[in-house]
């Protein structure tokens, strides 16, 4: 019998499940860095909106570029529908603090992806993700970066204005 | 001398899946798959399979179980695209959610055979 399915799509329909849930994953990201700039801006940290507004963007190429793959692969890529975004917060800190649990969270769900891949043999996808995961590391230092300056700097006096006036010159420059 | 035309069937199909109640089977030739189920032959191309097991596996059947309203208990499934529809009982809603759940796993099989066996050997 052949395999027809194999014929129309390269990506089983676990994977291609899998990777449609990244894309709402990456949505959300996406969504999630929005409310954070929109609450940046709200208190007065201009710099860090300005970071969270660029965030957000790439977040967005990132769910692009899912969806582009999927279809360009033979399947269905699914427009992710978005909800529960957070839009208030306790402090400064704890925006950021969400913001670096939203990307080891997209670390980790990548990570799944490739597991699957690896199982089923699936080469071409894990090529795919490798582009992922290299931005993942800028991504998780980015957001770690941002957390250390609470501490180096610290938020007392004029603490978070400096704060605010550094993260925006948060740099990931490793090779390649 | 009498002649004998033998014709070669315009469809050839091969049986994916059977239960009691229906049977898929898929035609190489065509690139589909036939539903044979409630009485009805109807073809499926790749997208329509697909759109169709996403129907079917969304009803929500402990929801309809449950459902205690004076109702009946039919559900439409329409696809967009795709000619055929299904006006289906509950009980066959679970019947044709049997059928394209073991179809699928028949797929799949196929799909790893063909991956691990023909790959190699080809």
């Amino acid at each position: 019998m052949k395999d027809i399915t194999r014929v129309q799509c390269l990506l089983s329909t676990e994977v291609e499940a899998l990777l449609n849930q990244q894309i709402k994953k990456e949505a959300q990201s996406a969504s999630a860095y929005l409310a954070m700039a929109s609450w940046c801006d709200s208190n007065g940290f201009d710099y860090s909106s300005e970071y969270f507004f660029k965030q957000s963007e790439e977040e967005r190429q990132h769910q692009l570029k899912i969806f582009k793959y999927v279809l360009d692969m033979g399947g269905s890529a699914i427009s992710p529908e978005v909800t529960n975004i957070q839009t208030e917060f306790n402090s400064f800190r704890e925006v950021f603090e969400e913001a670096l649990d939203a990307e080891i969270s997209v670390t980790q769900s990548l990570k799944n992806i490739a597991a699957n891949c690896y199982k089923e043999q699936d080469y071409v996808t894990i090529e795919f993700l490798n582009w992922f995961f290299k931005e993942q590391r800028e991504e998780e230092y980015k957001a770690r970066r941002a957390l250390e300056l609470f501490d180096v700097i610290g938020e007392a006096g004029t603490g978070r204005w400096e704060i605010d006036k550094h993260v925006n010159d948060i740099k990931y420059d490793s090779e390649g | 001398m009498q002649n004998v035309i033998t014709a070669e069937p315009l469809v050839e199909f091969v049986e994916v899946f059977r239960t009691v109640n229906g049977s898929v089977f898929q035609s190489d030739k065509e690139n589909c798959w036939y539903i044979d189920f409630v009485g009805k032959l109807a073809r499926f191309d790749y997208r329509s399979i697909m759109k169709l097991r996403k129907a079917i596996y969304a009803i929500d059947i402990e929801a309809l179980l449950l459902n205690s309203e004076l109702t009946p208990d039919l559900e439409i499934v329409f696809i967009c695209a795709c000619d055929h529809c299904y006006v289906l009982t509950l009980l066959e809603i679970i019947d044709f959610k049997k059928l394209l759940e073991g179809t699928f796993v028949m797929l799949e099989l196929n799909r790893i055979i063909h991956d691990r066996v023909y790959r190699l050997s080809i």
